[in-house]
């Protein structure tokens, strides 16, 4: 699987990522259709539009940390 | 400030140390996303520690010894904070993550395993093995129990303290295997109490492991 880094793209283009998923951001969280914050299922914390993974299936957005994707594998195995 | 052309949008992007993404640039990585061939994350770094824990030698092992999945998981996540002692800070978001999701025993049980205490366990279990099923069931029973057998001393105990935390958990649950660790500034309050824990577990053979900042003490007990 190809990795895109976010590290050095323009918070511009994350919004408009974002927006082509159907989701937005209030410049620091990110935010669903309801302009809730979105949670990390895994790790139970706010996402943050500078700290955010995008991954494949049901387009899962997710803080980037350790625990996240290594919860992330045990559910869906090492597709990376 | 976008154009057409995707290449010259990234060597715009890339001379000013920001890359700027055209509606079609996104489009295509999203179809991509969408045909599950890519991924987008802040650092790529992160899966590669993941991944690299996952794949190694000793979470093989363990996932031979280990049925249950969210002991296993919490091991995988003991080899992960391991490989970030050398990033404080990564290594403490972790800590607090787990702490989060998992409460104060699965972090002990992760730090167990960060600390290299659990291959040591298992090391000793290995020198009496009768079989790989009790093998198992004490890995097992050792992980779920472990505030029993086990002491984390924080940098901030108090030496009498955790003498009277061992003597408390020596007398309640006799255990066959008691251990006291310590890392970093709690690894010197270990090594300061080694003859005070000497004295309450007269009972057992002593075993001391110190590495760099980590200062562990295995107690057998004599049979």
């Amino acid at each position: 699987m190809e990795l895109i880094s976010l590290k050095n793209v323009s918070e511009k283009s994350k919004l408009l990522l974002l927006r082509e998923l159907g989701y937005s951001s209030d410049g620091e969280f990110v935010l669903n259709l309801n302009g809730e914050k979105v949670i990390d299922k895994y790790a139970d914390v706010p996402v943050r539009l500078n700290n955010m993974i995008i991954l494949p299936g049901s387009t899962l957005i997710l803080d980037n940390n350790e625990l996240s994707i290594a919860s992330y594998i045990e559910e869906f195995g090492d597709v990376f | 400030m976008s154009s057409d052309n995707p290449i010259s949008d990234v060597a715009e992007g890339v001379s000013k140390g920001v890359l700027e993404w055209t509606k079609e640039n996104i489009l295509s990585l999203l179809q991509k996303l969408k045909d599950r061939k890519l991924a987008f994350i802040e650092e790529s770094k992160t899966i590669e520690i993941v991944r690299e824990q996952y794949r190694s030698g000793e979470a093989k092992f363990y996932q031979s010894y280990i049925n249950d999945k969210k002991l296993l998981f919490l091991v995988k996540l003991g080899l992960t904070l391991r490989k970030l002692e050398n990033d404080q800070e990564r290594l403490q978001n972790l800590r607090g993550k787990i702490l989060q999701k998992h409460r104060i025993d699965g972090l002990h049980i992760a730090e167990f395993v960060q600390n290299g205490v659990l291959n040591r366990y298992v090391g000793i279990l290995l020198e009496k093995l009768n079989s790989i099923e009790k093998l198992k069931e004490d890995i097992s029973y050792i992980l779920n129990n472990i505030e029993k057998h086990t002491i984390f001393v924080q940098g901030t105990s108090k030496k009498s303290e955790i003498i009277k935390k061992t003597d408390i958990l020596v007398n309640s649950h006799s255990p066959e295997i008691f251990i006291i660790s310590g890392f970093k500034s709690a690894a010197k309050i270990v090594a300061d109490s080694i003859d005070s824990f000497k004295i309450i577990l007269k009972d057992y053979e002593f075993e001391r492991f110190s590495s760099g900042e980590k200062e562990t003490l295995f107690f057998k007990r004599k049979i």
